[in-house]
């Protein structure tokens, strides 16, 4: 019971974190239709970020359990890169074939991984032990960290809070109803660029309020942006491209097996992920919820 | 039409300049340094490379992020065979390494070419990745994250294991590059003026009506699919042996991102584009790195200044330029 | 341990004097402004390549510091026989690209020797190449024992670094002395070479001191994985005595700080071979006092009666604001080496010297580095003591520190030649 309780924990912690990545990927796609590789680099930019304020905030001599609340207030922050980043260069390909908006992407990831070794450098950093003020549960047997459950929440909030936009809001219907079709948005009177914007940038805050989110329970390390699109990528996959949906039940299928294989044979962690995404894009390309032709 | 752009357009200028530029590459090693002339071996094979991966993307419209796969089939080709079972004639390794990446792109193929665009582009990111821990996973093969080393193969029979290091690289091995290279330039010329070639651009342009006009576009995608895999281990296995050593690095998917980078520097809608993007983004990586740390920043941005502003590449913009003046008349 | 550290206590006694006396005389005796008789007026260039970024980055940075801080000092007291020193920096990326940067730093900047590289990879493919273009390399890092059984035994112009699994060795020591009564162990290392090595190396050791250990679960996160928490969930499951980790980046402080989340170490012992590597990353906060910590071959410190350390520490971290590593140690240790053998050829030749005969007067070599006297073996390999110990939270930082610090010689934990059989060596040893 206890081995399961750890997996399943563990694993839907790992989740969390995929799966704010994930959406910011799914949103941004859904609707521009670019495939953003630099969501990672904005993750990984609210993580450094995030250690930023919580050492101020601490040394400030401010309550310490508060620090959740600058930390999440640095990740939204942050996402002000978000409409920089969508002006000034990603506009300018919506026209063209998607191939060069990964291009673009990919060029934006170079850009701010030297950008991050240039400010922050390239030892690794922490909040410190700052997350321990939370304490641990005992759950049968399994050691849970506080922490991780509060990410894990924030996560789920987060999921519930998009879900309700997309659904209930005047802004999710237009993003539901305009996705991929970008003309008739125009022909229905609506301002797409504005569309565009807000789209980019709430795909921007969901990666750097991620980055900021899980920086208290590890620490930062160069090149961590660039490791994470890989998992990201597999799990938009198996989620199917474009879906919100997708993207939480994708986070949950990836963070959970690899937190099983980790237990059963530890040999073959990233090989799975690799052959599941393969067999996915092979079997059902769409993924488990994509709706989007291939 | 000023008189530079008469003489550029016309087609035998083409083919002087191509013999000038192919003397020049002759005989760089008698003017040039050592260093420059082994940065030149590489672009050889790197050229190669970015010729297959043009078939696919400028020929046929579809992006690989995952062309390094195939040239670190043809390098760890090369290692196989000189290191563990010491064969060392250049001639079959190359055969070989055609063999298997031929193979290999069949069955990959099989499973990429029913896609298109962002998710052709993803599988074959997903597959080079596989290859990648497949190489660092099963250590007791391939060595690992230590890699293998490649020794120094016969070419064309002749064992040149006395000559020192550097003048075998400059002198003997070089002109066999350049002869591989040109004959690979020239037999790709052949294919994409050929008919299939044709077809292949029919497909880039408009797959449903290549579709109806009786084209299949699957099975032509395929073949596009192979020949440039095929392209790539050449490449690989020529370059192989200048390293001295091939590693899993060579197919991480980022190697694969700079292939593109090249082709798409120099134009991917030309023939020439990608080996002007190969010679130029090999000699300026070279200058910048040693200049500053920041390189990868100031890559990504000349990237994305080629996305947004010039995505026709050098070769476009040279060919805008001609033409401009052409129509303005 | 206790004799051989009461040897090496005299040793450095008596070296701190002749560092002292060396440094007081060379302050001196080389503020000369030209060059000296028969050496070249053009400055000495000496080719670097640190990895910058990636888990690389975290020691390649520190080596690259150390180089230029040996190249600032040199060079304020006159340069070597009067000849200043010129750094050229090139980046240890892919064994692809290290090969042409290092052809680079030899054919078109005609460095004079190139030092640098840390990963295995990268120095199986330099070392031949160094050996092939005649040009004197010294490594800092990146051997593991395989890699110098294998390839190349005796070289002229390849110097390469410590056998690295000699942390694993020395940690092992230190677990069958500190921790005797432990019946199982789990190993969490980097999947790939020198992570594989570690642990079984370590293995080796300590079941030379106590065979009845049993190893419960081995698990092998891949370079560069930033979350642990599975990992520390099944190792917690495994309920080993002692946990045995060879990480050296950026995920050691991770680990520690999510195994604090959970309490591992509160019922577990640990050992970690490397960890020192990062050693101002591990805050009080979430890094218990008790572990065993290696600092590899310098440990900050280490004493205050070895002046060479005391003063580049406080450089150091005057310029950079953390603490050095032991990286720094071995970028320190090759200058110094290179110097010194070409000042001993100086003075039997009467002229600058060839690459060729500063690599023989390289091999043997005894100069004085940041950590005490260290050098190169007759067949070209780096030994240097290391430096280990137990935690503890009792020192004016916020990160902990070591007490006692062990100091392990070569002789305890680096096997004696290039052609003996790691394991052999250590079936036959005595005690």
């Amino acid at each position: 019971m206890e081995t399961i309780v750890s997996i399943l924990f563990s694993g839907v912690f790992n989740a969390s974190t995929l799966f704010l990545v994930a959406a910011g990927l799914q949103v941004v796609f859904g609707v521009q239709k670019v495939f953003n590789l630099a969501c990672g680099s904005f993750y990984a930019l609210g993580a450094y970020f995030g250690i930023v304020v919580v050492k101020s905030f601490v040394a400030g001599g401010f309550s310490k359990p508060l620090f959740i609340l600058p930390l999440i207030g640095a990740g939204l922050l942050l996402g002000v890169i978000g409409p920089i980043v969508e002006r000034g260069l990603i506009k300018f390909v919506y026209d063209r074939d998607e191939t060069f908006q990964l291009l673009l992407t990919f060029a934006i990831v170079m850009m701010i991984e030297d950008v991050i070794k240039f400010i922050w450098g390239t030892s690794p950093q922490t909040t410190g032990g700052i997350d321990l003020i939370y304490g641990r549960l005992n759950l049968f047997g399994a050691t849970l960290p506080v922490y991780n459950l509060v990410v894990i929440l924030c996560s789920l909030i987060i999921a519930a809070l998009i879900g309700y936009i997309l659904l209930n809001t005047k802004f999710g219907r237009i993003i539901r109803a305009t996705a991929d079709k970008k003309e008739m948005g125009e022909a229905l009177g609506i301002n797409m660029k504005k569309v565009y914007i807000k789209v980019f940038t709430l795909g921007t805050v969901l990666g750097t309020l991620g980055g900021a989110l899980v920086i208290p329970a590890t620490a930062v390390v160069s090149e961590m942006g660039v490791e994470l699109i890989v998992l990201a990528f597999a799990v938009v996959v198996i989620g199917g491209l474009g879906s919100m949906k997708g993207a939480f039940i994708g986070a949950l299928i990836v963070g959970v097996l690899k937190s099983v294989a980790i237990f059963t044979y530890p040999e073959l962690e990233m090989l799975t992920i690799y052959i599941i995404v393969i067999a996915v894009l092979v079997i059902k390309p769409q993924g488990l919820f994509g709706g989007s032709k291939v | 039409m000023k008189p530079w752009q008469e003489i550029m357009s016309l087609k035998s200028t083409k083919a002087i300049i191509l013999i000038v530029v192919g003397l020049l590459f002759l005989g760089l090693p008698l003017f040039a340094s050592q260093y420059v002339s082994y940065l030149m071996l590489t672009f050889f094979a790197y050229a190669i490379m970015v010729l297959g991966l043009n078939l696919l993307l400028g020929y046929t419209g579809l992006l690989s992020f995952g062309h390094a796969f195939f040239m670190a089939i043809g390098a760890y080709t090369a290692a196989f065979l000189t290191g563990k079972f010491s064969i060392l004639y250049m001639e079959v390794i190359l055969v070989v390494a055609v063999i298997i990446s031929s193979l290999l792109a069949a069955l990959i193929g099989l499973v990429c070419v029913r896609y298109i665009k962002i998710y052709f582009a993803m599988l074959t990111l997903a597959f080079g990745m596989l290859f990648y821990s497949f190489l660092l996973k099963f250590y007791y093969l391939t060595g690992g994250d230590e890699g293998m080393r490649v020794l120094r193969p016969y070419l064309l029979g002749f064992n040149l294991s006395e000559i020192p290091k550097m003048q075998f690289l400059t002198g003997n091995y070089y002109l066999y590059c350049f002869f591989v290279f040109a004959l690979l330039v020239f037999v790709m010329w052949k294919i994409v003026s050929s008919p299939f070639g044709l077809c292949l651009k029919a497909i880039r342009d408009n797959p449903e009506k290549a579709e109806y006009l009786g084209i299949s576009v699957k099975r032509y995608r395929w073949y596009a699919f192979i020949i440039s895999g095929a392209y790539a281990a050449i490449g690989g296995a020529l370059l192989a042996p200048a390293i001295g050593q091939v590693d899993p690095g060579l197919t991480y998917w980022t190697h694969s991102g700079t292939l593109v980078f090249m082709t798409l520097l120099g134009g991917f809608e030309n023939f020439f584009g990608p080996l002007i993007g190969g010679v130029v983004y090999i000699f300026l990586q070279d200058k910048v790195m040693s200049l500053t740390t920041y390189w990868r920043f100031i890559f990504g941005a000349i990237l994305a200044f080629l996305v947004i502003v010039a995505p026709g590449g050098i070769a476009g913009v040279i060919s805008s330029l001609v033409k401009k003046e052409k129509r303005g008349e | 341990m206790e004799k051989t550290r009461r040897e090496f206590v005299k040793l450095v006694g008596g070296a701190a004097l002749g560092a002292g006396a060396l440094l007081a005389a060379g302050g001196k005796a080389r503020a000369q402004t030209a060059p000296a008789k028969g050496v070249p007026a053009e400055r000495v260039k000496i080719g670097a390549m640190p990895g910058l970024t990636g888990v690389i980055g975290v020691p390649g940075t520190a080596a690259w510091r150390a180089t230029q801080i040996w190249a600032d000092e040199v060079n304020a007291a006159g340069g070597i026989l009067g000849r200043k020193v010129e750094l050229h920096m090139e980046e240890e990326t892919t064994a692809k690209e290290c090969v042409e940067r290092f052809k680079k730093l030899t054919l078109e900047k005609k460095c004079d020797v190139i030092v640098g590289l840390m990963s295995t990879g990268n120095g199986l493919a330099v070392g031949p190449l160094a050996e092939e273009l005649g040009q004197l390399w010294l490594s800092w890092d990146g051997t593991t024992q395989k890699g110098v059984e294998e390839t190349m035994p005796k070289t002229k112009f390849a110097f390469k670094s410590i056998d690295n699994e000699a942390e694993a060795i020395g940690g092992a020591i230190l677990t069958a002395k500190y921790f005797p009564k432990i019946k199982t162990i789990a190993g969490i290392n980097n999947d790939y070479s020198y992570g594989r090595d570690c642990w079984e190396a370590f293995q080796a050791v300590l079941k030379h001191f106590n065979p009845n250990v049993k190893a419960v679960e081995a698990l092998w996160p891949k370079l560069g994985e930033t979350d642990f928490t599975s990992h520390i969930a099944a190792l917690k499951k495994a309920k080993p005595d002692l946990i045995m980790t060879s990480f050296w980046s950026g995920d050691v402080p991770i680990l520690m700080k999510q195994a604090a989340a959970v309490g591992l170490f509160k019922t577990i012992k640990g050992c970690f071979t490397t960890g020192g590597g990062v050693h101002y990353t591990l805050k009080k906060e979430f890094t218990p006092d008790g572990l065993i910590l290696g600092y590899n071959s310098m440990y900050f410190k280490w004493t205050d009666t070895w002046p060479l350390l005391t003063r580049f520490v406080k450089t150091y971290h005057d310029k950079y604001k953390e603490y050095p590593v032991y990286e720094c140690d071995h970028a320190y240790f090759v200058l110094q080496a290179y110097k010194a053998a070409v000042e001993k050829c100086y003075s039997i030749l009467g002229k600058w010297p060839t690459k060729e005969e500063i690599g023989k007067a390289l091999s043997g070599i005894q100069v004085p580095s940041l950590s005490g006297y260290r050098g190169y073996r007759e067949d070209n390999i780096m030994t240097c003591n290391f430096f280990m110990g137990i935690t503890t939270h009792k020192n004016p930082y916020d990160f902990v520190t070591i007490d006692p610090v062990e100091v392990l010689t070569p002789s305890q934990i680096i096997k004696p030649t290039a052609g003996t059989k790691l394991y052999e060596w250590i079936k036959g040893w005595k005690s």
